[in-house]
């Protein structure tokens, strides 16, 4: 990255979004970055055939949305070691003996093999695991072959952020909301902290209401930045996120600050409810969170008084042993204050009608029952697999005018934890081929070593990807993906919301790099079903998908940014809510007839294990990495050259730490080494665990994975049933207990990214 | 139900409004595009003493040179 230019802010602040002039030889396109998962609107300027410059949007309503990821892009995709060919592996698996081959001959074989699984195990034996942001999307092509073959077996890190907020949103009030940030009162963060170079467009919306008064209430156990900007600030014990949601319930409805006209006319359950929420009083909110009564109370005040509030999606509360609870209580707390399908509060957007959804391109409904009940995981953790999505299907229909919308794409998924045990051979069927597209998978979830042994233990393993990446070191085929800079994309953030965008190629993909759309049209054709992926290309497909809006892809493109559906509001007086009973369901039906509490509860920590006397609580990360990408770009990992742990002054001197002192942290799942950094805004006895850490310069295959099994947070990440939310079977990330000891090597054997080794 | 209040009704009209003006900026081609761009950019613009996105990162991004990428992507150079 070149080295920043010292600039006088009143000089160039006002003139910056003017549309600039066209430069000589410089070609312009209006695309949108897909290196994390917020999806900003940016521009790219390129010369001689290749992006040289990503900058912020023309459109000032996209004004700033741009990150250093973004602006680094150009040389991260330009990375001499990318994946630019399709590589076979020849020795033993994760021996990192690779050849080269074509992508025929490599898709002949993947399809000869993968149909050998099929027929002696089912499709069932058939899993992918994707995480859409790294290669953008799979266009809904992935689902779609699977659900023609007949494997329900898809996992994606939206099963732990996001996708399953969509999913158990559902269950209260049928769609998954977005915070109208442009209009609101009063934003609460439970966790989050959006910053300038992370979750950017989040940070400006955030800081944008601020500015023009709206209050700002945090829930976190740092004094994060948004923290000290807070007027609220809640220092709650990680992963008391639902118990705090309870103290809240408990003053809006003892001081009668509800809607009682929508509790009255739009929900059901609430005497039930208001039962459960009796059995919360702030004295054991207090106890439960660490926080004040009086400023739980305040805060409870704040957010219904000052109201439309938004509480707006955290993966914080994705990762708790509460999950469901703790998302269903924040769907409570926008219900009964009235703030659902509002202007200023949660807006239910639906799909746009002019534009066919991935969710329609997946075709949920020819996979047949007898295969949707082999899901794995729907037995015993049901929320987020079909079968815990059953009965939303005619709501649905009668609502949104569809049976299976795959918001997030994280309602119909396979349990992770139950997919690894069965390709590890411990289920109740096996999994024999695995599928990992833009996702690292061995890094991505909980159990690391049980994803390793799964992994081991497959008959064909196929990744595509950008580098090799401790997951591709163990596959059979490694394929090239393109990036974001190299393809053309048409996104409703993933459902989420009811505008489209459309993103223009900028350049050529390298060498044989090519799309996941690509990579599924050939996996179809390699089935012997050319049938299900029959456009001829990514535009013709766009093509077919914008058909009623008049407008072909390229037209849309040059035509605008945002192809927006105009907004409606409180949609649900004429349509009813998308559930059961068509109503807010405070109390659920779908978890009552699934077996579960209808109603949120809370529970409790286990006994505290003196050989773990610490909690850690990981899925963070430093600005210039997403997930677990980028430590192999030279500029992103001089600013964060290690893996850093986070403890409080009075913690270091407890465990007589030193700044930059090499330690292990370890529980009984595992160990890691890292660095520690002390740091005041740490509360006493958490350690902050940073996400996703491999040193792609280290030695790859199996048994090393490239620094992986030194430094990956997933290696700490539990999932044992005490640790596992019980309705979705997702893994508590957010206070496990854990141990820093001494590193015997004095950090001998954590050796320094060099400028020779980047 | 209760009927909505005026300050219910001006936020609908507003978040209405608002959706409007940024579909027609987000065209920009026409005469009326091209106004509502001029009068979002208006509304949004900040002070530069209260421009809390100001940054020397995004600020000082002058690009590449794409010979520099070139010999980078063939491994001919370093950082």
């Amino acid at each position: 990255m070149p080295a920043p230019v010292p600039f006088d802010p009143s000089a160039i602040a006002n003139a910056k979004h003017k549309l600039r002039p066209a430069k000589d030889g410089v070609t312009v396109k209006r695309t949108i970055c897909a290196t994390c998962d917020i999806a900003c609107s940016v521009v790219t300027e390129s010369k001689q055939g290749r992006v040289v410059k990503v900058r912020s949007s023309d459109n000032p309503i996209f004004r700033d949305n741009i990150c250093m990821k973004g602006i680094i892009a150009p040389k991260a995709f330009a990375h001499p070691d990318r994946i630019l060919h399709p590589m076979k592996r020849v020795g033993e698996r994760g021996s990192g003996k690779w050849e080269r081959v074509s992508w025929d001959e490599a898709m002949r074989d993947i399809g000869q093999r993968l149909k050998k699984v099929i027929d002696e195990h089912g499709p069932e034996a058939w899993a992918v695991s994707t995480s859409q942001w790294n290669t953008a999307t799979d266009h809904g092509l992935g689902r779609r072959i699977m659900n023609h073959i007949g494997s329900p077996n898809w996992i994606s890190g939206v099963a732990l952020c996001a996708g399953n907020t969509a999913a158990i949103n559902r269950l209260t009030y049928g769609w998954f909301p977005m915070g109208d940030f442009n209009n609101t009162n009063c934003i609460v963060l439970m966790g989050h902290n959006p910053r300038r170079h992370s979750w950017t467009p989040l940070y400006n919306y955030i800081r944008s209401a601020q500015q023009r008064g709206a209050k700002l209430i945090v829930c976190d156990p740092r004094k994060s930045s948004s923290a000290e900007r807070a007027d609220i600030w809640l220092p709650l014990k990680a992963g008391s996120d639902a118990a705090m949601m309870f103290g809240w319930l408990k003053v809006i409805f003892d001081e009668g600050l509800y809607d009682k006209d929508f509790v009255a006319n739009w929900t059901v359950g609430f005497e039930e409810l208001r039962k459960r929420v009796d059995e919360f009083p702030l004295d054991r909110v207090a106890k439960l969170t660490g926080c004040e009564p009086e400023m739980i109370a305040k805060a409870a005040r704040m957010y219904a008084n000052s109201g439309p509030s938004i509480i707006p999606w955290t993966p914080i509360t994705d990762m708790q042993r509460n999950s469901t609870s703790a998302i269903r209580l924040q769907g409570i707390l926008r219900a009964v204050c009235g703030y659902i399908d509002v202007a200023g509060g949660e807006t239910l957007q639906g799909f746009h009608p002019d534009v066919v959804p991935e969710s329609t391109i997946e075709m949920h409904e020819v996979l047949s029952e007898a295969q949707k009940a082999k899901q794995l995981g729907s037995d015993t953790h049901p929320a987020f697999t079909y079968r815990g999505q059953e009965a939303l299907r005619e709501p649905l229909k009668r609502v949104w005018g569809h049976e299976y919308p795959n918001q997030i794409t994280g309602c119909y998924m396979a349990n992770p934890s139950a997919t690894f045990r069965a390709m590890a051979g411990e289920g109740s069927y096996p999994v024999k081929a695995f599928f990992t597209l833009g996702n690292n998978t061995v890094m991505s979830y909980a159990n690391m070593p049980l994803i390793i042994k799964a992994m081991m233990n497959q008959d064909l393993i196929v990744a595509h990807e950008h580098h090799m990446t401790p997951t591709a070191q163990l596959a059979d085929y490694v394929l090239p993906g393109d990036s974001w800079l190299e393809r053309p994309w048409l996104t409703d953030a993933f459902g989420w919301m009811s505008a489209y965008r459309p993103s223009e190629q900028s350049m050529e993909p390298p060498g044989e790099a090519l799309s996941t759309w690509e990579f599924w049209k050939r996996i179809a054709n390699a089935l012997d079903r050319p049938e299900l992926v029959s456009w001829a290309s990514l535009t013709d497909f766009y093509d077919d998908r914008l058909k009623a809006t008049g407008m072909s892809f390229k037209e849309l493109s040059e035509t605008t940014e945002i192809y927006f559906d105009m907004p409606e509001f409180r949609k649900y007086l004429k349509t009813g809510f998308a559930t059961p009973s068509g109503k807010v369901e405070l109390k659920s039906s779908i978890l009552e007839d699934l077996g579960f509490d209808p109603l949120p509860y809370f529970r409790e920590d286990p006994p505290v294990d003196p050989n773990y006397p610490l909690q850690m609580f990981t899925g963070v990360r430093e600005d210039g990495y997403f997930q677990t990408a980028q430590r192999q770009v030279p500029e992103m990992r001089q600013r964060a050259p290690e893996p850093m742990i986070f403890v409080s002054p009075d913690t270091a001197k407890d465990y007589q730490l030193q700044e930059n002192e090499w330690v292990i942290i370890e529980n009984q799942t595992g160990k890691i080494s890292a660095q520690v950094a002390i740091k005041e805004a740490m509360p006493n006895g958490l350690v902050r665990v940073p996400h996703g850490w491999w040193k792609p310069e280290m030695q790859s295959g199996a048994g090393h994975l490239s620094g992986a099994l030194q430094y990956s947070d997933a290696q700490l990440c539990r999932d044992d049933e005490d640790y596992l939310d019980r309705e979705q079977g997702i893994p508590h990330l957010k206070g496990v207990p854990c141990r820093i000891v001494k590193d015997p090597t004095g950090g001998a054997a954590n050796p320094a990214p060099t400028e020779a080794t980047l | 139900m209760s009927k909505l209040s005026r300050a219910e009704r001006k936020r609908e009209r507003a978040a209405k409004l608002l959706i409007w003006l940024a579909d027609r900026a987000s065209r920009n081609r026409s005469l009326l595009d091209r106004l509502c761009r001029f009068i979002v950019d208006r509304v949004s613009r900040r002070a530069p003493h209260e421009d809390f996105m100001r940054d020397q990162i995004v600020d000082g991004n002058e690009g590449f040179d794409p010979d520099e990428l070139d010999r980078y992507q063939r491994g001919e150079s370093g950082h």
